[in-house]
């Protein structure tokens, strides 16, 4: 093991290090456990920020963009923060500001889909000296130099991520008001009461800016997604990962999905999705409406050797929705083997198919884990 | 060429076969001198620690350090992580720690385990992440003897901290100095070294492509208030390359002094060989030799003692070298910087270095003997007696030439230093050494006639032989005199130097301390390496009865125009109650005080004024805390405690700046007639469990004393070889008289000499010679040492020495050599005893 992984193993031992990008924290923090309960009431923009006394939180930003010829790219950046009520750097003696009572990580991922490249890194740090951290006070969240900064009360933001390889800088402007997913305030991710998450969506965010990637410059416009997701459960032990996708429709209609995975491969009953009406109204789908398949394609990452279904059936019968999903590019796979964090695939997608018997194209992401191995939780 | 192997062979090598003790002789005076050489590199290097700062353990691929005197205010690290360019940074906590309060003080470095990812990423041993530790965690180097779940206590500054080993650092992967070291998270280190909110630096990598470093650090410093520097990462490797580079040429000057000698030993060894083959070398070029065959010949044997020797040398240097990393070590520690010693590394260099060094100056010395010998008539070697008679005729211009030689040494030492060398005090001291070896045939002249005139009055007919056959035998005599009067030069005038620097140095304590106790953290202490304890002490000893005044002093490391320096501040008003400090001749101490006190001066010691060409009545800027003001200099005061150089100004004036109030050590004053054991136990009180230690005026003085000798131990060993080859050199030179003069002696008993009185006339020969030795040697050396006190030692430190006459010490130290360099005859002279007379006279 090296140094530079000891803050991200130590402090995420105990299967922390797995539980801060997936679903569930291990809720060790004492004073972070607050469970996801129903009748949560949304304010904005105060719920854009953070929730500290919940144990794991993610601003989850994703999109596909182009250049003015038409050449397609895509993005994610994830801002994470995890408490961590005894990390095992933790020092008995210590000075306030460097305590490790959160640990913020950050994930960058460009996809360059013509050029067949993808570029992914992290950023770890505490909150330190302002290193990282959320602040209302301020409209941002950050990790080192890179940030989102709402630009007013709309949502409107401005999002920066500077790194050697890649400079990505845009803003964003929301379509439609944030969507809350779930049922009275929570997304139900398991039998227990608690066992759910607080989420919400801008699923329609304009975006236009500018990628500089490999000594090149690109001028950038398209569709961005944002999901904002705070809780402190964990995942259940029957459970081995789930299957995300987000769905943006040429017809200015969107759908969310999830399926949570057993360890046996079949879907769990506590999967659900939301679909978004063209004028920005949510509604919930449960297991029961739609119906997700691998469509065969799959791809073996020479990395972590997970095989990933890259390819998917989706449809949901109450919407005369069918479509297929493809991806301009299988390499897309985040590997946690530097100790980044967890190994994931998430990646820029293609959906054709059709909507009440009418052909209809949409692009989104698709997010896939617990394909190198089950998630383990709590323990090691 | 098979020829020449065979001359080389008959007349080389096979005599030297009956001749062990004299060869022995030459090639361990050639190996000494190279091992001496071989060892001052190699420890030089090692004791430096390659210059390496043991706080740059851990850079890892940083390319530049961004500091300030007094530590950097974490905030600005929140700022700069937050730039919107790729660098990026991590916070540094450098200090040093002693494991279970004994032993050396280890680098103990903070830094941000979390966040810091791009270190230069050491491995750790597998870190058992099941177990939770119950005390503080830290990594420590290899090297250190812990183990992952020791619990150890850490004594850093005044306090001790009980820590738990979470891992061991990887030996395979460790960088300079990081086999020693101990690691802890940024804010644990921040709590435990008392720097809360502070960071001692920030390492950067900067933007991959584009710019170049540069325009990086020019982005920086708009970033950067304007009192903290961004300097290339190894900035301070190089400041203290070019701090030690003085240091480092007199060790290596004074290493060769042993070669210089040996050259002298190997020009005699070869005369001797010359002048024993006299009559083979005359068959053989009667038989048909050329000059050129003949001059190869002995050209070849001082190339076969100097391979052997050097070969030998080579060995023996390795081993000395880890005797000498040690003592030198503690020198740099103690002078100018902590600096882990890196291991002894003999590279093809060194080693490349010994050998052409040995041999070189070995063929070199060879040369004019194997020239006479290739001079040598057939005719004129079959008849002896006349050989010494060229160098009789050409002595005419010797002394002429000595003269011209003292007098340009005289001109060079007026020369200033070349970039803080002082070359031309080299120049100045090799000059008079050949001065001296130019005048001494025309000296030893004049003595034998002198004494020839005494020794025929007293009527001793052994003394009169002895004295007029050292006049016959003038120029190999001459020589051999010159070699030893050198080593004795060279060791009169380190002695006077040294002698005069101790008592100098006493001089000053005794002005300087003049306070009753002195307390000072237990944290390891060096001249950049300032540990703190807190002032709270300081201000409870004040109130105890007894107590007259205490004198709060506090220093920094800083950095001063690209040279490493010192700051400190003291309580101006404490200093004026007893102590005398001593300023440069012309400044008043009363009055420099005063302008102290008004805050907008200081004080600089000597050597930071010689160091930055700085007076009295000039200014000069300080970057303190987030301000860079102006001092004006109201006095240049001698110490001699530190050759970085120091800079002192009031303690108020330092706190307004920089207003950490911990303090580096402090004095406190009895009140006359208080019962000072009683003060001196109330203050045990007050220190209660703390790790502080308490020192009587006396011990302290005693301490420093000590700790003067320990940086010249180097030094007295490296005269002390010179002298043993000196000597060596006298036993093999005086053999090889009389194997020349064997038919001298053997005439002697043929006319009823007894053998006692051969060897009356030999150790009486040693007698003159190592009398004349010693007093050239020790006019030269008051010469020498001179050029050392005022030019060699001012140019490359900077320090003002008082000249003093160490009497006892230089006495006891000529008369050593003086009888060494008789009993050294009564080998020779037992051999020149067993001379069968009627032999030696049949031989013509």
């Amino acid at each position: 093991m090296r140094i530079r992984l000891w803050g991200l193993s130590d402090v995420f031992a105990c299967g922390q290090k797995v539980a801060l990008v997936m679903l569930v924290g291990t809720g060790l923090g004492a004073q972070a456990q607050r469970p996801a309960l129903p009748g949560y009431r949304f304010e904005f923009p105060k719920d854009h920020f953070d929730h500290p006394e919940f144990a794991t939180e993610w601003w989850y930003y994703t999109g596909n963009l182009s250049d003015d010829s038409g050449r397609p790219f895509g993005f994610e950046l994830t801002f994470f923060r995890q408490a961590a009520a005894q990390a095992l750097v933790h020092a008995v003696t210590e000075t306030p500001v460097w305590n490790l009572d959160q640990i913020y990580l950050a994930h960058f991922a460009v996809s360059d889909l013509q050029g067949q490249a993808f570029f992914h890194t992290y950023r770890l740090n505490r909150a330190g000296p302002e290193l990282a951290g959320i602040s209302q006070k301020e409209g941002r969240y950050w990790n080192g130099n890179w940030q989102v900064r709402f630009l007013d009360g709309s949502g409107r933001a401005e999002l920066r991520t500077v790194t050697n390889e890649a400079v990505l800088q845009m803003t964003l402007e929301p379509r439609k008001a944030p969507v809350v997913h779930g049922r009275n305030g929570i997304s139900q991710k398991g039998t227990d009461p608690g066992n759910a998450s607080h989420y919400i969506s801008f699923t329609r965010l304009a975006a236009m800016g500018t990628l500089t990637w490999k000594g090149k410059s690109y001028s950038l416009h398209g569709l961005a997604w944002m999901d904002h997701e705070f809780f402190s459960h964990r995942l259940e032990d029957s459970e081995a990962g789930w299957d995300w996708f987000s769905i943006q429709l040429e017809n200015n209609e969107e759908l969310m999905f999830y399926r949570l995975r057993k360890k046996n491969g079949l879907g769990d009953s506590y999967s659900s999705g939301t679909f978004v009406d063209h004028a920005g109204g949510s509604h919930f789908l449960d297991a029961k409406d739609f119906v997700l398949e691998p469509a065969g394609a799959t791809w073996t990452s020479p990395k972590t050797h997970a095989t990933y279904p890259i390819a998917w059936r989706l449809r949901v019968p109450s919407l005369g929705l069918d479509l297929a999903q493809t991806t301009p590019l299988a390499a897309q796979e985040l590997d946690g083997k530097e100790g980044e964090g967890p190994t994931y695939w998430e990646g820029a997608v293609r959906y054709v198919g059709t909507r009440d018997g009418q052909p209809i194209k949409g692009s989104g992401y698709l997010e896939m884990t617990g394909y190198d191995r089950a998630l383990v939780f709590g323990q090691r | 060429m098979s020829q020449w192997l065979l001359l080389f062979f008959r007349l080389i090598l096979r005599p030297l076969r009956n001749e062990l003790p004299r060869t022995a002789l030459t090639v361990l005076s050639v190996a000494l001198g190279v091992a001496v050489v071989v060892a001052i590199d190699l420890a030089g290097s090692a004791a430096a620690g390659s210059f390496h700062s043991s706080l740059e353990a851990l850079t890892g691929k940083a390319d530049l350090e961004i500091s300030a005197t007094g530590g950097i205010d974490e905030q600005l690290l929140g700022k700069l992580a937050q730039l919107p360019e790729a660098f990026r940074f991590t916070p540094r906590i450098e200090d040093f720690a002693s494991i279970d309060g004994k032993g050396e003080a280890v680098p103990f470095i903070g830094l941000d385990l979390v966040g810091g990812d791009f270190l230069r990423e050491p491995s750790l041993e597998s870190t058992d992440l099941a177990s939770l530790p119950d005390s503080d965690p830290i990594w420590v180097g290899s090297r250190l003897g812990l183990h992952k779940g020791d619990h150890v206590h850490l004594l850093i500054d005044d306090r001790t901290h009980e820590f738990a080993v979470r891992g061991v650092l990887n030996p395979g992967e460790a960088g300079v100095g990081e086999e020693n070291v101990i690691v802890a998270d940024i804010g644990l280190a921040q709590a435990v070294t008392g720097k809360t909110g502070r960071l001692d630096s920030i390492s950067a990598i900067v933007p991959e492509g584009g710019h170049d470093i540069r325009a990086w650090i020019e982005y920086l410093r708009k970033q950067v208030p304007a009192t903290v520097s961004i300097e290339p990462q190894g900035s301070r490797t190089d400041e203290n390359r070019k701090m030690l580079s003085g240091f480092r040429w007199n060790l290596r000057v004074l290493s060769y002094i042993a070669l210089v000698v040996g050259a002298f030993l190997i020009y005699n060894t070869i005369s001797v060989s010359v002048v024993r083959r006299r009559a083979e070398t005359g068959i053989v070029r009667a038989l048909g030799a050329t000059r050129g065959m003949v001059l190869a010949a002995f050209l070849a044997e001082a190339g076969a003692f100097a391979s052997v020797g050097s070969a030998l040398g080579l060995v023996l240097g390795r081993l000395l070298a880890l005797g000498a990393v040690r003592l030198l070590g503690s020198t740099v520690q103690a002078l100018y910087v902590s600096s882990q010693p890196s291991p002894v590394r003999f590279t093809p260099a060194s080693f490349g270095m010994a050998l052409a060094v040995g041999i070189g100056i070995s063929l070199l010395a060879a040369l004019a003997p194997a020239y006479e010998a290739s001079q040598v008539a057939p005719v004129e070697a079959m008849s002896r007696g006349r050989e010494e008679f060229t160098a009789r005729r050409r002595g005419r211009w010797s002394l002429p030439l000595a003269f011209a030689s003292a007098v340009l040494a005289a001109i060079a030492a007026q020369a200033p230093a070349i970039g803080r060398q002082p070359i031309f005090g080299y120049v100045a001291a090799l000059l008079l050494i050949l001065s001296a070896a130019l005048a001494i045939p025309g000296l030893l002249s004049l003595f034998a006639e002198a004494i020839a005139g005494v020794a025929a009055k007293v009527g001793q007919v052994e003394a009169l032989v002895a004295v007029r056959s050292l006049r016959a035998s003038l120029r190999r005599t001459s020589v051999l005199i010159a070699a030893l009067a050198t080593a004795v030069a060279m060791m009169a005038s380190v002695a006077i130097m040294v002698g005069s620097f101790r008592e100098t140095v006493a001089v000053w304590m005794e002005n300087q301390l003049q306070a009753d106790l002195y307390l000072r953290p237990a944290g390891s202490a060096a001249a950049d390496r300032h540990p703190t304890m807190s002032v709270e002490i300081a201000d409870e000893v004040e109130k105890l009865p007894g107590v007259e005044a205490v004198d709060r002093f506090r220093a920094y490391a800083i950095s001063y125009e690209g040279l490493p320096a010192s700051l400190g501040g003291g309580e101006t008003s404490k200093v004026r109650l007893r102590s005398s400090t001593r300023l440069m001749p012309g400044q008043r101490l009363d009055q420099s005080l005063d302008a102290l006190t008004k805050g907008n001066s200081v004080l600089i010691s000597e050597p930071f004024a010689n160091k930055h060409h700085l007076k009295a009545g000039d200014t000069l800027k300080l970057s303190l805390g987030t301000q860079q003001p102006a001092f004006r200099v109201a006095g240049v005061y001698y110490d001699y405690s530190t050759e970085r150089g120091f800079v002192v100004m009031d303690r108020k004036t330092l706190l307004r700046y920089l207003p950490d109030p911990a303090i580096s050590n402090m004095a406190v004053y009895v009140k006359p007639g208080a019962n000072a054991e009683e003060v001196r136990r109330r203050i045990d009180q007050v220190i209660g469990g703390r790790g502080v230690l308490v020192f009587t005026n006396a011990r302290l003085r005693k301490e420093a004393i000590a700790i003067f000798d320990r940086t010249f131990s180097i030094t007295w060993a490296l005269e002390a070889v010179a002298i043993v080859v000196a000597v060596m050199g006298v036993a093999g030179a005086l053999l090889a008289l009389v194997i020349d003069r064997r038919r001298e002696f053997g005439l002697l008993r043929f006319l009823g000499a007894s053998a006692d009185q051969i060897r009356i006339i030999i150790v009486a020969e040693a007698a003159f010679l190592g009398f004349l030795a010693n007093a050239v040697g020790l006019a030269l050396g008051v010469v020498l040492s001179l050029v050392l006190i005022y030019v060699i030692n001012k140019q490359s430190f900077g320090w003002t020495i008082q000249f003093h006459w160490p009497g006892a010490l230089l006495a006891s130290a000529l008369l050593g050599v003086y009888v060494t360099t008789i009993l050294a005859a009564l080998y020779p002279a037992r051999t020149a005893m067993r001379l069968n007379p009627i032999e030696v006279v049949h031989e013509d």
